[in-house]
């Protein structure tokens, strides 16, 4: 039987009309498909569609064209509430700036999301979330406000309050970007532990080659085209790491590396080009998963 | 259920957050709610006094006094009629009956001189009919007219004229004249207003009957009975029907009610002390609402980031608007509760008090009032909650992230 794909992006593009009535592309003809347990890193620069991209598989937005599938089923077709119910479920999402609330404590902005659940998980959501707090290693500090904690620390509480409805799939939008080096590397180094233990999906958002380079499979998003892209392939490696390293300094340099390296990783990654390719996807998902 | 449990938690947790905020908005919505919950309040007690001064001149409610005057110029016999009253009154099996005679006149020995009197004749359903207050001592029983000395109850004034002597001990009126004799007095009536210097005795009707022959030629005797307030309609013309069936044709029967409540003015005087006085605290604890409708508005601007993150994390429109409404109605049902504890404090104050002097039964804090102003805190929280709460609800989630 075929497996079905937690959050499967196919055709999608995004556009807005601007004040001046002209069509602005943010994302198009993206092609994806996330399993259960999958890891992946997309890669690219300010204002390449990264978040807009983010916002569809969340299902906080819709797409101008395509369609997005959350496990099988339509995203389109779904009533708001249901879909709101359906992201607090399966959704967990971990901000660049941390967004906990303010003035609340590590305990009340951990518990929040599961203030969104009905039954057992609802009445039991201070015992949860403090339990989500000791995982994270701050079981000493549920009680301290966002104002009294760390950089690192927000994080790990953000990463707490994502994690605390054990949601499939988690969205990482540039968890380090607010974080230094090291920090950064073991918020991430818990992030993926985390993820892994709770076999959530984890789909991560960087411009940073040392988290990009954590994940399984690894896109790259250029002014709203997304391209696979293999960084453990020994021949791209090297070039590769020469491109995320660039991309910050010189865009057009790295556009003309990494044109190679796409190439390369197609069959290996198999990006999805259409109905006739998918089931082959799927499988390598799901080996990639196991 | 959760989700109103959950909407009520997240509205508590954030007015925490934001105490000064909330308290500053709040101060306005408690004062007038304050207000409008002592504006009734105290239109009860008013009402409780003007009912209780009336009840005093004209009974309580229903009070029906029966009359009866020859048309012919002729001396009325009032034994007879006394008896027939009576008849009447034992059919319709009435508990309180009085006769009333005011007044007659007696000579009187105070410390200073012998003075004429005035007294007044009842039987012991009076002063209960007429909530008469006693200042010391008690008011007659059934069995005080066979006392060989008839006791008596006296004003104040006249009270202060034997120099307030102490009734446990003793003290009796001494009359002279055709009821000359010694009168113990059981009791004394307060004064009913500053100045008061009526010098009235009170004294049971067969008390005085049994000492005379006759009453004096040129004093009427009236009847009142206290009955039900919802049947006096349907009774009253039958009971007149029936004083009048036994009795000789020069004999004229009036029957008429007496208390407040049969004058409806008194009632409307109230409503419209009410009406007025509630609708100034009304417009207060609308402008207190303009207030807080204008500083969640602001915050709201604040929080755009905090409810796209509520959104993301499966917060439904409908929760969000429950929770934002709900905040400005946890805000002002708090402070509506301030208010009431405010409203109660001052109407216990010595001060107020003291414009009530002389009610007898103090009303309890009327609920009405503490749930007019809670009603009132409540939909005042959500009318100025709702625009907030729109607000949130058509933010958009992902602009609200971004920035």
């Amino acid at each position: 039987m075929e497996l079905v794909s937690l959050v499967r992006l196919e055709g999608v593009a995004k556009h807005v009309i601007l004040p001046d009535d002209s069509r602005l592309d943010i994302l198009r003809d993206i092609e994806l498909a996330i399993a259960a347990g999958d890891h992946v890193a997309i890669v690219g620069r300010s204002g390449s569609g990264k978040s807009t991209l983010l916002n569809l598989m969340g299902m906080l937005d819709r797409p101008s064209e395509g369609a997005v599938w959350f496990r099988g089923e339509p995203v389109r077709k779904m009533r708001k509430g249901k879909l709101d119910k359906l992201r607090g479920r399966n959704v967990g999402f971990v901000f660049q700036q941390f967004n906990l609330l303010a003035g609340r404590t590590a305990l009340e902005n951990v518990a929040m999301p599961l203030g969104y659940a009905s039954g057992r998980a609802f009445w039991n959501r201070r015992r949860t979330a403090t339990a989500m707090l000791e995982r994270v290693g701050l079981g000493h500090r549920i009680e301290s406000t966002p104002e009294q904690l760390s950089g690192g620390e927000q994080q790990r509480v953000a990463i707490a309050r994502a994690l605390v409805r054990r949601p499939a799939l988690i969205l990482a939008d540039e968890p380090t970007g607010a974080l230094d080096v090291e920090t950064g590397g073991s918020v991430m180094a818990l992030l993926d532990e985390i993820a892994s233990e709770a076999d959530a999906a984890l789909v991560t958002i960087t411009h940073d080659l040392h988290v990009a380079a954590r994940a399984r499979r690894h896109y790259r998003l250029e002014a709203g085209v997304l391209t696979p892209f293999d960084l453990s392939a020994p021949a791209a490696g090297a070039a590769a790491a020469a491109a995320y390293d660039r991309i910050d300094v010189a865009p057009e340099l790295a556009e003309s590396v990494s044109a190679g390296p796409v190439d390369a990783a197609t069959p290996v990654d198999g990006a999805p080009q259409g109905a006739a390719s998918r089931p082959e996807v799927e499988t390598e998902t799901v080996e990639v998963a196991s | 259920m959760t989700g109103l449990i959950g909407a009520l938690g997240e509205a508590w947790s954030e007015l925490r957050h934001h105490k000064l905020r909330v308290l500053l908005s709040l101060i306005g919505i408690a004062v007038s709610v304050g207000a409008l919950t002592a504006v009734v309040a105290l239109s009860e007690y008013q009402q409780q006094q003007m009912a209780e001064q009336s009840d005093q001149s004209g009974g309580r409610p229903a009070t029906v006094s029966i009359s009866a005057m020859t048309t012919d110029g002729s001396p009325m016999d009032w034994q007879a009629f006394d008896a027939h009253v009576n008849d009447v009154s034992e059919r319709y099996g009435f508990s309180y009956l009085t006769r009333i005679v005011n007044p007659v006149t007696a000579q009187v020995q105070t410390p200073e001189q012998v003075q004429t009197l005035n007294m007044r004749l009842v039987d012991p359903a009076y002063p209960v009919i007429h909530r008469t207050p006693l200042l010391e001592g008690r008011w007659f029983e059934e069995t005080d007219a066979e006392l060989l000395a008839p006791p008596v109850v006296i004003t104040e004034a006249l009270w202060d004229v034997y120099g307030r002597p102490d009734l446990a001990r003793g003290f009796a009126l001494t009359l002279t004249g055709d009821v000359a004799g010694s009168y113990p007095v059981i009791g004394v009536t307060p004064r009913v207003y500053d100045g008061d210097n009526e010098k009235l005795a009170t004294m049971l009707y067969d008390s005085y009957t049994s000492r005379v022959d006759a009453l004096p030629a040129d004093t009427s005797v009236t009847w009142e009975v206290w009955m039900p307030e919802d049947g006096v309609a349907d009774i009253g013309p039958v009971l007149a029907m029936d004083l009048r069936a036994g009795v000789d044709k020069s004999v004229d029967v009036t029957v008429s009610r007496t208390d407040w409540a049969s004058r409806p003015e008194a009632q409307s005087s109230a409503a419209m002390f009410e009406l007025i006085t509630g609708a100034i605290a009304g417009l207060v604890l609308l402008l207190g609402g303009l207030g807080l409708v204008n500083i969640q508005l602001v915050a709201m601007r604040q929080r755009i980031r905090e409810i796209g993150v509520r959104r993301s994390f499966g917060a439904t429109g409908g929760r969000i608007f429950t929770s934002v409404l709900l905040e400005s109605v946890v805000a002002t049902a708090v402070a509506g509760v301030i208010g009431i504890a405010l409203a109660v404090a001052i109407l216990r104050a010595p001060f107020v008090l003291d414009m009530f002097q002389g009610m007898q039964d103090i009303p309890p804090f009327p609920m009405r009032a503490a749930v007019t102003g809670l009603v009132a805190a409540v939909a005042i929280g959500a009318l100025a909650g709702f625009i907030p709460a729109l607000m949130a609800v058509r933010s958009n989630v992902i602009d609200a992230l971004r920035f």
